[in-house]
């Protein structure tokens, strides 16, 4: 495990959408997101749901038990009612009436008390589980490797956090216990119905299955008018969002009238969605209330008849109206959990499909190996050494042959070439965030690999283009990832790069809150952030990647004399793109096609007249000639 | 109507074949009774089937209005929904800047869909709900108004209870969607930047922020959950208390013989009937509040001053010369309302009395600071923003008598972060020329150095881009939205900080290029650099939104004011010696419109 297989080229690799699968370090699991699964209930995947259920399975456990007992408690209402008819209104016999309205009293009370405490625990036992499983899938995408994303569309993991793990909700809420209570319920009044008069039991029972085919076709086309319709809002409201953004432009570009028909058409299709949505949806409801009147009904002629029978023959009343009418709200009782039960394996299997995705890519192990025995040197001097570094990023050419070089401790090295040269990814196989197919990288002698992970980004401080700054304080931002660094230091750090000036101006100094991804701070100030973040931890190697985007003078000039404090007796490697930057430097590497072509100093390597040459020529003479003029 | 009758037919059925029962249990036996019972089987045989005939009828005429009402409603909604857009698109771009994104997307998703409960469900429920309770305590108060007077009197306890606790579900869910969708993005910002967040170690930090959203998720989902928990068994409640008093209410008039057992069933089965309902009725009061609130929200849109409209006076020249003349120009902006709902400071003088003349076919280059007020200027010249104060000028003609439509015809304005829809390239460079030939197309997208790029993206001109399609970085969106306007073959033609993500190499030949292009045009360049305007036949130095010089650049370095020192500052800085094609999009000015961002 502690060294990667080389990554053979996917089939389909393309360019900029090589998304296909590769293999991983482990060798056993691929990740494919677009993996469709029937959502089976295979066992193990409900044993995996179950490990989060467990913590909470006392809760599950007594809302299946309050549910029973609800269900039970909600059929002896109508026990007792038809005991009310036959002892004491029939023969309007008042005697010990009171007793049964106690009794209907305490039984509904009952009712109401267990129904609430059963939904509310079988939802908070829900919650916590998926809350749980939330956190665990986060932290595990936080672990998997840059490779992993390099093949990965974001939209997909993201689903899986929130969408798939939804539907997993979804069957808490109305499946898997609410199944079982109706089970439940169901077998219990076939049982008692057949004990209270089977011959009218059986009779009773004739259109359940026209009701259970009923329900599932009509619910079958209700699901798909509702995917479909479910797609074309969210098209509708892509629409919608795109040509809100863009409205100036539809303006100015007099493209009113055509983004109105756009607009119309889709509209139009999304009517025709929800009115069929609507029509199988009455339909059902209506088919459903049909077939109980049809019970009712049904019950009514044949229960007459038996008791007219009865009369007739002179027989003692097996059926009473008491019974008559405890078989019509029964069966009404029974028609719920009918008509709901496609729905609800519906919803079960969704919850599966979503499961097996989760699981799927939990099972994805995809870190970034970590020695068993992996130790970090005593001593941090900061020596680098790159060792003939090769690498290629999956289902690409290589993008390094063989690039060697040392960095002495203390050294400023300044990495320059063009874009594709390989220079950023020099600073990623130094951090670990792609490990080398070839050759070693070293640091103070020890291949990085061989470091505890977190150890190796201690040592090597980075300062990257994008700044990320989290909501919290200036400070808190200041020591990011740190919290053991105290107050003083952070500030006496900040202070030194000049952040004190700009914080000046807001009333809580370094205590005022930053906006969301940094909206009042401008990207040069927020670059002097991250520098500051960088020496309070004040790492040997510091390795940083020099910002492109325009800032103005003064900024420019502030961010010009923090680097210098900030490099000043670390190891720095600089991935440069200003020439006061580069020609600071002690030395200068020039990289082209992956290879390392020349190094020296500036004048040294102007002189030569090769590459470095060539890329000053092109790029920054003009500006060099003003500069010195 | 007919549909309600037709189901409250069936409890008075049932109860009078009960009765026809019992009175055969109760009749003197003997002779009499066989045929008593004979015409109780018939008389019961026959409620049952006009119940099973109601039934179907029922059925039929309830999907029947069913359709009819939720059918309307969808479509009453589709027309307000499509009023709502061509609305959109007649607003003035002011607006579209005072209101963020989302807030238009709420009006337009979700009071939409509240205004959709509104005329549908609601008022289905509504008229049915009022009809069920109307005709059915109409027909219990003729079986027993004592007993149906017990037995009704804590409904309107319950309805309200329903009401109070709809409204907390109908809220709770709508925060709890939002919440989702902070998790959703929160993990999205989390995956997207999860190089940085490894490098610099700040998985531990990444991660507590994303439990606080989860947490504050489930907590939402727990609230709504406690109401709807509360809420259900009501309900079923409510049926049971209605029935134990009509029990008690009925159990000494059955007793006296003036109730029947057989209605007193007919009254269990309509108290059953009427008690349904309420828990929707809860949620149908909840959402007629919140669709009329909608429905406000929705008129505020709808009544929106629209930007500029086209007026029957408006001139349409045949032509255009492209001269342009600006004078005593100020414009004022209103701040963005705060969140927080804060008094309002005051708007803001962002134009101040600015004046300048470009001859038509002349180039003029504005440059200035962020901030001051470069992008305003350029958005008032382009027809997106209302002239405030002052007059502005094309060939001669002050442009508020001209037609807005036409001017934007003649008017091209690249803006310096342009937006892409989620077409194909070829289609968003051909935006606002419907009938471009493929050459032209290719063309317009040489001359904006596009063409290099081309075999790098999966199916060159037909590639799909936009957010729904190839990300193209900073540099490349601002090549295309440049061919775009090349296309257009615009008069006048505005570059506001254009080439701001494209490297100076390519830079170079894109103005190049233009060049021929731009003979006989006229050229405004907007940059903060002052290398990029220096080519320019006239400059302007905008500050704080008045212009403090103007002249050549030989002129102006020679003046050695504000000009000439922003020059030397600018050549003392290092400038970046390759591509910044990668160029973090945080730092550009994000209004496609081209608000300034304020620092």
């Amino acid at each position: 495990m502690s060294r990667p297989a080389p990554i053979a080229p996917p089939p389909e690799a393309t360019g900029l959408a090589a998304t296909a699968p590769a293999a991983s370090f482990g060798g056993a699991m691929v990740y494919d997101p677009e993996t469709k699964s029937a959502g089976a209930f295979e066992p193990q995947l409900l044993r995996r749901l179950w490990s989060y259920v467990r913590p909470y399975r006392r809760h599950v456990v007594l809302s299946l038990a309050l549910l029973i007992g609800t269900q039970g408690a909600g059929l002896l209402q109508f026990f007792l009612l038809r005991h009310a008819i036959d002892v004491h209104l029939v023969p309007a016999e008042l005697q010990g009436f009171m007793w049964v309205l106690a009794a209907l009293l305490a039984v509904s009370l009952v009712e109401y008390a267990g129904r609430r405490r059963q939904v509310w625990l079988l939802d908070l036992a829900g919650q916590n589980a998926l809350l749980d499983l939330r956190r665990d899938l986060f932290r595990h995408l936080q672990r998997l490797s840059s490779t992993f994303y390099d093949r990965t569309p974001i939209g997909k993991l993201v689903g899986r956090v929130t969408s798939d793990i939804e539907a997993l909700q979804e069957m808490f809420s109305s499946g898997v216990v609410t199944i079982l209570g109706d089970f439940v319920l169901i077998v219990a009044l076939v049982f008692f119905l057949l004990v209270l008069d089977a011959e009218l039991a059986l009779v009773s029972f004739v259109i359940i299955p026209c009701l259970l085919v009923a329900t599932t076709w009509t619910r079958k086309h209700v699901r798909k008018a509702y995917q479909i319709m479910t797609s074309r809002r969210s098209r509708m409201n892509a629409f919608l969002h795109e040509h809100v953004t863009g409205m100036a432009l539809v303006q100015a570009f007099g493209r009113e009238a055509a983004a109105q028909d756009q607009y119309g058409a889709i509209n139009r299709e999304m009517r025709d969605a929800q009115v069929d949505a609507v029509t199988w949806e009455s339909l059902l409801s209506a088919v459903t209330d049909m077939l109980s009147a049809f019970t009712t009904a049904l019950i009514l002629w044949y229960g007459g008849r038996l008791i007219v029978g009865d009369v007739t023959s002179g027989a003692p009343p097996e059926l009473t109206l008491g019974t008559l009418f405890l078989f019509v709200f029964w069966m009404q009782r029974f028609f719920q959990p009918l008509t709901d039960l496609s729905h609800k394996y519906t919803v079960m299997q969704s919850a599966m499909t979503a499961a097996e995705r989760i699981f799927k890519l939990m099972d994805v192990r995809d870190f970034v190996p970590e020695r068993v025995d992996a130790r970090a040197p005593s001593e941090a001097r900061g020596a680098l050494q790159f060792d003939g570094v090769e690498f290629a990023y999956a289902g690409g050419d290589k993008v390094l042959h063989g690039v060697s070089f040392a960095v002495r401790p203390g050294e400023k090295v300044a990495v320059v070439g063009a874009t594709g040269s390989g220079k950023s990814t020099l600073l990623k196989l130094l951090t670990r965030l792609y490990d080398v197919q070839g050759g070693a990288i070293r640091l103070d002698g020890q291949d990085v690999r061989d470091y505890p992970v977190a150890e190796l980004r201690r040592r090597v401080g980075v300062v990257l283009q994008d700044v990320f700054l989290f909501e919290g304080t200036v400070l808190d931002n200041l020591r990011l990832g740190h919290p053991e660094i105290p107050d003083d230091v952070a500030i006496a750090a900040a202070n030194r790069l000049g952040l004190d000036r700009i914080v000046a101006r807001f009333a809580r100094g370094y205590h005022e809150p930053v906006a969301e991804r940094g909206k009042n701070f401008s990207s040069g100030e927020r670059q002097l952030i991250s520098f500051a973040r960088a020496l309070a931890v004040a790492p040997p190697v510091l390795v940083l990647d020099e910002a492109t985007s325009n800032v103005d003078t003064e900024t420019e000039e502030l961010l010009q004399s923090a680097l210098k404090e900030l490099i000043r007796g670390r190891t720095a490697l600089i991935i440069a793109h200003r020439l006061s930057t580069i020609r600071d430097c002690d030395r200068i590497l020039v990289l082209a096609g992956g290879r390392l072509v020349e190094q020296g100093r500036h004048d040294q390597l102007l002189a030569l007249g090769g590459r470095y040459r060539e890329l000053y020529d092109r790029e920054y003479r003009k500006q060099a000639a003003t500069a010195e003029g | 109507m007919g549909t309600i009758a037709l189901r409250l037919v069936i409890p008075w059925l049932f109860g009078d074949a009960m009765d026809d029962l019992r009175g055969l249990e109760s009749a003197d036996s003997g002779d009499g009774k066989s045929s008593a019972a004979a015409r109780a089987g018939r008389l019961v045989a026959i409620n049952a089937a006009i119940i099973a005939g109601s039934a179907l009828v029922g059925a039929v005429l309830r999907t029947a209005s069913r359709l009819h009402i939720l059918g309307t409603s969808r479509r009453v909604v589709h027309d307000l929904r499509e009023d709502l857009f061509a609305k959109l698109t007649r607003l003035a771009p002011s607006y579209f800047l005072r209101t963020n994104t989302g807030q238009i997307m709420s009006r337009a998703v979700n009071d939409m869909n509240n205004v959709q409960g509104l005329t549908g469900p609601v008022f289905m429920y509504i008229a049915e709900t009022a009809l069920l309770f109307a005709i059915g305590l109409g027909v219990m108060l003729t079986i027993d108004p004592a007993v149906t007077l017990w037995a009704v009197a804590p409904f309107p306890f319950f309805i309200w209870r329903a009401r109070s606790l709809a409204k907390v579900i109908q809220e709770g869910s709508r925060a709890a969607q939002d919440s989702l969708g902070t998790v959703s993005d929160k993990v999205a910002e989390s995956l997207a930047g999860q190089l940085v967040i490894k490098t610099l170690g700040l998985e531990g930090p990444d991660f507590e922020r994303f439990a606080v959203h989860a947490a504050e998720y489930r907590r939402l989902n727990l609230e709504v959950t406690t109401a709807r928990a509360r809420l259900m068994p009501l309900m079923s409640w409510l049926a049971a208390l209605a029935i134990m008093l009509a029990l008690v209410a009925a159990a000494p008039r059955i007793h006296a013989g003036t109730l029947t057992p057989g209605e007193f069933v007919s009254l269990i089965f309509y108290l059953q009937m009427l008690a349904a309902p309420v828990a929707t009725l809860g949620f149908v009061i909840s959402s007629l509040e919140r669709g009329e609130a909608a429905l406000v929200r929705i008129f505020e849109v709808v009544h929106a001053q629209e930007g500029l409209p086209e007026r029957p006076e408006h001139l349409r020249p045949d032509s255009m010369q492209g001269e342009l003349e600006v004078r005593n120009l100020s414009v004022w902006r209103e701040p963005a309302p705060t969140a927080d709902g804060a008094p309002a400071p005051a708007p803001r003088r962002v134009l101040c009395d600015v004046s300048f003349k470009v001859p038509a076919g002349t180039t003029l280059g504005i440059v200035g600071h962020t901030g001051s007020g470069k992008s305003t200027l350029v958005a008032v010249l382009a027809r997106q923003l209302e002239v405030d104060e002052g007059r502005v000028f094309v060939d001669g003609r002050d442009i508020t008598h001209l037609s807005p439509i036409w001017l934007r015809r003649h008017i091209g304005l690249v803006p310096q972060d342009p937006f892409l829809f989620s077409a194909t390239l070829s289609e968003n460079v051909a935006l606002g020329v419907c009938d471009a030939t493929p050459e032209r197309i290719q063309t317009a997208v040489k001359i904006a150095r596009l063409d290099v790029d081309l075999p790098q993206l999966p199916a060159g001109l037909d590639t799909v881009v936009g957010e729904r399609g190839v990300n193209l970085s900073g540099g490349q969106r601002q090549r295309a939205a440049l061919a775009r306007a090349v296309l257009l073959e615009p008069k006048i033609l505005i570059l506001d900080d254009t080439l701001s993500a494209v490297d100076r190499h390519t830079c170079d030949a894109i103005l190049s290029a233009l060049e021929p292009v731009m003979a006989g045009r006229t050229t405004l360049v907007v940059a903060h650099r002052i290398s990029t305007v220096a080519h320019c036949d006239q400059v302007l130095l905008l500050e704080e939104g008045r212009v403090v010089e103007r002249g050549t650049h030989r002129q102006l370095l020679a003046h050695g004011g504000r000009y000439a020192q922003l020059f030397e500052a600018q050549a003392r800085e290092p400038d970046r010696i390759e591509p910044a094609d990668e160029t973090d999009s945080a730092d550009r000015v994000t209004a496609p419109s081209g608000q300034e961002a304020t620092p």
